[in-house]
């Protein structure tokens, strides 16, 4: 079965995306390649805020187009704490910009327009 | 008898000392029309922006002014001819203000961010992009993220509000004028929640994938998550603010008071909020349709999930002035 370049073993069976423990067969290298260059977006500080989830969702992504698999949202955090002690991450100062003011709700101009 | 005596004015003729006042096209061999430290008004792309004139010289006959555009850092000053000018004048202030208006108009870029970007410093940006407009835009990141263009995200960003259901856009305008208008309030606390309702979609998604679908899990805690930090910053119009201090004290999350009214509030402001992601094009798009679907369920079951009518009593107080 030739798949993607270089896989030494062949995972021909991709695991379900609901297995807890990724699989060993996977190419490591490759996973661990494309999780780095998926922190280029995703920057692991980004993990501790109120976006987590999103990029979480976002890498998730990442890595399923680039390795052609579903991968949990499990999956890549356990990936991601090979590399970082996630729970020593401080969350980004960036978000006192958005939620500490009170400020007013307020429609787009366009919904309002839309009455006739 | 024909003289030329000297009470014949040049009228006709040579128009070499025509003075133009405000544009001056082509060669101004007289007076310049801004002197140094003047205000003024100057095309940077599109736009008009408050400027100083720094300097002033005469190149081959023209005039050219060295601007400062007041707000922004200095590695923008820049030489600029007449044409890019105008006098601060009302009349002018009123053309800055709607060509300001149309192009927010024209992206519909609901995020408040771009918009900022004009009037504060900016970090010190290569002078070779300032020419391109878009970039102005682009230039003014936080934190410089590689891949993702501003400019290709804002047109998906829209996408959500573009495609936002009618008949929950309604619902929000009415909801607005209840409020706002007339002075009502969604009783509280709501039934169901905005915790309950999206535990029913992830049931009716799970239904329809016949399996958990983990993106549409974390998605939604995603919004959980979102929502109860946006709802007292900024999803509450003014004269909600004393019902909820009343109703969410303490450990309270807004999520379990609140219903499906504040929740679509939520969706109005999630672009502004997934800017901050920064998210690849790509998944924001697949992001976007997820959050569509989710819209869509709202919009199946308004009539179980959103109340019809609003509260007349403020405050608790009796004597429903209602209806």
């Amino acid at each position: 079965m030739d798949n993607v370049e270089s896989a030494p073993d062949s995972p021909v069976q991709a695991p379900p995306s609901s297995a807890s423990s990724l699989p060993k067969e996977q190419s490591q290298v490759e996973l661990e390649l494309r999780l780095l260059q998926a922190l280029e977006f995703y920057p692991p500080s980004k993990l501790k805020g109120v976006h987590r989830h999103f990029v979480l969702y976002g890498l998730m992504e990442y890595l399923r187009k680039s390795l052609d698999r579903q991968f949990s949202a499990d999956e890549v955090l356990q990936l991601l704490d090979r590399f970082f002690n996630l729970e020593m991450l401080k969350p980004e100062e960036d978000e006192k910009d958005n939620f500490s003011q009170g400020e007013e709700f307020s429609l787009p101009e366009s919904f309002l327009n839309k009455e006739e | 008898m024909g003289s030329s005596s000297n009470t014949n004015t040049s009228g006709g003729g040579s128009d070499k000392e025509d003075k133009k006042e405000d544009k001056g096209k082509g060669k101004d061999s007289a007076e310049p029309s801004f002197k140094e430290g003047d205000r003024v008004l100057a095309y940077h792309g599109p736009l008009l922006y408050e400027a100083k004139v720094q300097r002033i010289e005469n190149l081959d006959d023209e005039w050219r002014y060295f601007v400062h555009y007041l707000g922004w850092n200095k590695n923008w000053d820049e030489w600029v001819a007449n044409d890019r000018l105008l006098k601060l004048t009302e009349e002018n202030i009123r053309k800055q203000q709607e060509l300001e208006k149309n192009q927010v108009v024209d992206k519909s870029i609901k995020s408040g961010r771009s918009t900022q970007h004009k009037l504060k410093g900016s970090n010190a940006e290569s002078k070779a992009d300032k020419d391109d407009t878009k970039s102005l835009v682009k230039g003014k990141k936080r934190k410089s993220q590689p891949g993702t263009e501003e400019k290709d995200r804002r047109s998906s960003e829209s996408l959500l509000v573009s495609q936002f259901p009618l008949t929950l856009k309604k619902q929000l305008v009415d909801d607005w004028e209840y409020v706002t208008q007339l002075g009502k309030l969604v009783k509280l606390p709501r039934s169901p929640t905005v915790d309950e309702i999206l535990k029913k979609y992830l049931e009716h998604r799970a239904k329809k994938d016949s399996k958990i679908n983990d993106s549409y899990a974390e998605i939604l805690k995603g919004l959980r998550c979102y929502f109860d930090k946006a709802l007292p910053a900024m999803l509450l119009y003014k004269k909600e603010r004393d019902q909820y201090t009343e109703e969410v004290k303490g450990d309270v999350s807004p999520s379990t008071v609140y219903g499906a009214e504040h929740l679509l509030r939520l969706f109005v402001k999630l672009p502004e909020l997934l800017a901050f992601v920064n998210m690849e094009e790509d998944a924001l798009n697949k992001l976007q349709q997820k959050l569509l679907d989710i819209l869509k369920f709202l919009q199946k079951n308004q009539s179980t999930f959103f109340v019809s009518v609003y509260d007349g009593n403020r405050k608790g107080a009796d004597g429903s002035k209602s209806k």
